[in-house]
């Protein structure tokens, strides 16, 4: 798909009322049956057990599938082990040819949608019928499944009658118990005719050589009932090792996918069963299983994909996500639809059907918590994005400003100034084009912030200076940090007034290299010494994010007035630079590795006791991602996770300060407002706070009001809102709608992407009762 | 085909409790769940339930408790519908009512197992639009778990179709409207037993 097809896509699946209205309602509405239906069952518990089941199997999946067909055969079915979908399609083509098959009645299988099964066997003249309602409404309208579960999500009950009547020749009404029953009317006289059975399987057991199938409207007993010849395609991740193993499989599927405690029916096969011909003599029941692999091998040596073969077909991922949400799997998918059918479409139909569809994750995270196979999704697709990067390659301009740029603190940082300096004629418009979150190269989107005229590291380098008159001759090793931050700042001038000169200068990268080393070790006797010292007041050290360092500067001023008054000693390493996120969802880890190494060595230096930054975003990289980067050097990854211990949340250790007593309470005026908390993605589902904001609001006297759906995602997503703006827009304004619902004057965030969004939102709507601010904002107004 | 023979009672497991939550779980799937002393009263309510159906045909798969239960002479001949319990892939399609008896009951999902390995057990459970399923009361088990555990035990005498039924068949895939009765039956009656192969009507 070319990148104008999926945005003709995305504007034709956004002006389709139904689709959206259907989806929008479902998305709704399937939180809460679903979890009506784990009301008696611990979701964790469940979980946890499915992942060490699959995950065990996936491990041991060739063993596994030999032990299959050895017991499945031992029991009189014929199992064919098929390496692609060539081989699957022409086995069960030759099957049905030799046994003379005209009429083939299936049930829902997405394997065999994935070797496009049924175009296969109509083209060599057989008829071949979807028996499921859904995907048989699908197949008469030549269209494709829009949703893993629900394949006609996207239609209308005036539609559906329509296709019907052209296929009965009868002039129906939009009545669904009607058409239903022409559905069974019609499909039951193929049910009774058809010489050949088609299903797929929910799960293939090892030791029992069983089929499992999930299944509610009876087509699925019927498909392996009536005719004398069955047929089962099943992917190799279908495999379990025990009998047992089905439970906790069989209590979360239906849970998960229908909001259901257990599908009408659940059918084991395990062998042939007795059959009749349609005249009803008994005859020898044939049953031949079509063990398909077709990438999945490949997925299971994959020490990063194999994850995926954990999945159990659930579709939750696509009913939580917020762009699947807005366009159905039409846009959102290949065959397997929403996040998990990006990362299935790459092994099973190739990068090149994946590399679209991936781009459309929003990043938001918010599918990791409902996935009963426990997946982390969003970190597979993210992977996918650094394949399908390194493999098309980054364009030229993303790979200059990412190599060369983003790794050149000094570089990068006198370009935004440069850039603060030149957008002044504009600022009216307000774009920002040079962080590096603005790096895919599209045209400015309107009503956005323009860069401020003092970044906070100017800021702080003014109140540090203040503070230190102040405070003179309290400390003399003090006064030699602020000296040193005083003459880099100096330097940084000088180079700010020509940048274009250092483009190339990648030797000083090499020097600062060397000199990391030293650094540290020069740091740690100084640290040492400090420790030893008087020592008042804990350290923070403020990592503020490129938002916050050169659009919102008065976020970090909050955050330090705030910190100050609880009795932290703030502190602003000057060589902090961006945490290098953006260019790793732009697929160059590479970069973020080298501005990891960078930002380490500056705080290493600082000696702080805590590390915090306004951007849960860059909290989560320093925190989680610098690790995991560091990951095969040992002495980093050491140096990594000291960091990462030290790295929390603004709220979070505000509040916890408070709640211990371990530093001075917050004296806060009351603030007497309605107020409503968004949870942002990364604050919420990497770092997993979502009491602390809550209870600091309540702290400064806010009345907190929640809104519905507080942690569906703002449509922010980094460079997603420049990618797609549509889509962006819709999801903020499903945001702006709940916000709405509230009341409330003020909505508090706990990061500037979000931030940012929002305003831009509340601004384009002309929403002058409400406003959007920080959390240490609104605490430092109040102090 | 026979019940299998499967210990199905634990210390604990008291039938008439298993019995009231299973009758709300099942209910909440849209199963009608009722219960009979005996067979001569199990007889009398399939009997109600064919009548108001208004079913010209009724098929039963035969097994120790169906033919205990139904007689050929359940009606007296040209009185009520005709009864077959041979040449069902025939009989079943166009037969009103579908009569078969079931192995377990589980609680948690008001579901019915079957070992349905038996073709006229599927025949007269999937094709007519009326079920009615008999289970005796003492095979009540409380979780999937427990039924699964049961049939786990002997894992070379898993019968070759093993099917699990929660209500009668169900779509909702025009616009996620629940719509009752697609391929298979609309209308699923449970009937438990508490004192089974007693005497016949």
């Amino acid at each position: 798909m070319s990148d104008t097809s999926i945005k003709g896509d995305i504007r034709a699946a956004l002006s389709n009322e139904n689709l959206r209205g259907a989806l929008g309602r479902f998305a709704d509405d399937y939180l809460e049956s679903r979890q009506a239906a784990y009301r008696n069952k611990d979701f964790n518990d469940l979980r946890d057990k499915i992942a060490e089941i699959k995950s065990r199997a996936a491990g041991r999946m060739e063993e596994l599938a030999e032990r299959f067909a050895a017991e499945a055969a031992r029991r009189g079915a014929k199992v064919f082990r098929a390496e692609t979908a060539g081989q699957a399609r022409d086995y069960i083509l030759n099957l049905a040819r030799e046994r003379g098959v005209k009429t083939i009645v299936k049930s829902k299988s997405m394997a065999s949608e994935e070797i496009h099964l049924n175009r296969y066997l109509a083209e060599a003249g057989m008829e071949v019928v979807e028996t499921d309602l859904g995907e048989w409404i699908i197949q008469l309208c030549g269209q494709r499944p829009s949703h893993m579960v629900l394949p006609a999500i996207h239609m209308t009950r005036g539609q559906v009658a329509g296709i019907f009547s052209r296929e009965t020749g009868e002039e129906l009404p939009p009545e669904i118990s009607r058409l239903v029953k022409v559905a069974r009317e019609n499909l039951r006289q193929k049910f009774l005719k058809a010489e050949l059975g088609i299903s797929g399987a929910n799960i293939a057991v090892a030791e029992t050589g069983t089929l499992v199938m999930v299944t509610n409207e009876g087509n699925g007993r019927l498909t392996t009932t009536l005719p004398p010849l069955h047929v089962a395609v099943v992917g190799l991740e279908k495999l379990v090792e025990r009998f047992i193993d089905a439970v906790p499989i069989l209590e979360a599927l239906p849970r998960s996918a229908t909001s259901q405690q257990l599908t009408s029916y659940v059918t084991m096969l395990t062998g042939p069963a007795p059959a009749v011909d349609a005249s009803g003599s008994p005859v020898q029941k044939e049953m031949h299983i079509v063990l398909l692999n077709n990438g999945r091998t490949e997925m299971q040596s994959d020490p990063v994909f194999k994850e995926a073969l954990q999945c159990i077909r659930c579709a939750s991922c696509l009913n939580v996500c917020p762009v699947f949400q807005l366009v159905g799997g039409h846009v959102f998918g290949y065959v397997y639809t929403g996040s998990i059918g990006s990362v299935l479409t790459a092994f099973f139909n190739g990068l090149e059907n994946a590399a679209e569809i991936q781009s459309l994750c929003l990043g938001c995270q918010r599918c990791k918590d409902f996935c009963p196979a426990k997946i982390n999704l969003p970190r597979l697709i993210n992977d996918l994005r650094t394949r399908i990067a390194q493999q098309s390659g980054l364009s030229l301009p993303q790979r200059l400003f990412l190599k060369k740029v983003l790794t050149n603190r000094s570089l990068f940082h006198g370009l935004l100034r440069a850039a603060a300096v030149g957008q002044k004629p504009f600022v009216k418009e307000g774009t920002v084009r040079h962080l590096p979150f603005f790096l895919a190269g599209q045209a400015s989107v309107r009503n956005l912030p323009a860069l401020a005229e003092e970044p906070l590291r100017n800021w702080f380098n003014r109140y540090a200076a203040r503070e230190a008159e102040e405070k003179a001759g309290k400390g003399a090793a003090r006064e030699a940090d602020k000296r040193d931050s005083k003459q880099e700042n100096n330097q940084e001038t000088r180079k700010e007034s020509k940048p274009q000169s250092k483009v190339e200068s990648t030797t000083e990268n090499k020097a600062g290299d060397a000199a990391e080393g030293a650094a540290y070790r020069a740091k740690t006797e100084k640290e040492a010494g400090r420790k030893t010292g008087s020592k008042a007041r804990p350290r923070a050290g403020l990592f503020a994010g490129c938002l916050t360092d050169f659009i919102y500067p008065e976020i970090g001023i909050s955050m330090v007035k705030v910190l100050e008054s609880t009795g932290f000693e703030v502190v602003f390493p000057r060589g902090q630079t961006c945490c290098g996120y953006p260019a790793r969802q732009l697929g160059a880890p590479e970069v973020m590795a080298e501005v990891a190494r960078q930002n380490l060595a500056v705080f290493e230096d600082a000696g702080a006791d805590y590390i915090l930054t306004p951007c849960p975003t860059c909290t989560h990289a320093l925190k989680n991602i610098y690790p995991e980067l560091s990951a095969g050097d040992p002495a980093l990854q050491a140096r990594a996770a000291a960091m990462a211990g030290k790295v929390c949340d603004f709220a979070e250790l505000v509040y916890r300060q408070i709640k211990d007593g371990t530093a001075p309470g917050l004296r806060l005026k009351a603030l007497n407002k309605k107020v409503t908390y968004h949870d942002s993605c990364h604050l919420k589902r990497s770092l997993g706070i979502t009491l602390e904001p809550r209870e600091l609001l309540k702290t400064a006297g806010a009345k907190l009001v929640e809104m519905p759906y507080a942690d569906r995602c703002c449509g922010f997503g980094g460079s997603y809102f420049l990618k797609y703006p549509e889509l962006s827009a819709q999801i903020l304004d499903q945001k702006l709608d709940c916000i709405r619902k509230t009341g409330a004057g003020l909505v508090a965030v706990e990061c500037p992407g979000c931030l940012m969004q929002l305003r831009k939102g509340l601004k384009e709507r002309g929403e002058k009762a409400v406003e959007a601010r920080f959390l240490a904002e609104i605490l430092a107004d109040q102090l | 085909m026979a019940v299998p023979d499967l210990e199905v009672a634990k210390p604990g497991w008291e039938a008439g409790a298993l019995y009231d939550t299973f009758k709300t779980n099942a209910g909440i799937v849209s199963a009608r769940v009722d219960r009979a002393a005996d067979n001569t009263e199990a007889a009398l309510k399939i009997k109600e339930i064919i009548l108001q159906t208004g079913a010209k045909k009724v098929v039963a798969a035969p097994s120790p408790l169906v033919d205990s239960l139904l007689p050929d002479d359940l009606w007296a001949a040209g009185t009520g519908p005709a009864l077959h319990r041979k040449d069902l892939r025939r009989h079943a399609p166009d037969a009103g009512v579908g009569i078969s008896a079931f192995d377990l009951a589980i609680v948690e999902t008001g579901t019915l197992v079957q070992d349905a390995t038996n073709l006229d057990c599927r025949l007269v459970s999937t094709l007519p639009p009326v079920h009615v399923a008999l289970v005796p009361t003492d095979r009540i088990v409380p979780t999937l778990q427990d039924a699964l555990e049961l049939y786990g035990r002997d894992p070379d005498g898993l019968p070759p179709y093993l099917a699990f039924i929660s209500g009668p068949s169900r779509t909702a895939d025009i616009e996620r409207v629940l719509t009752i009765g697609v391929h298979g039956p609309s209308e699923l009656y449970i009937i438990f037993i508490d004192r089974p192969g007693g005497e016949t009507v």
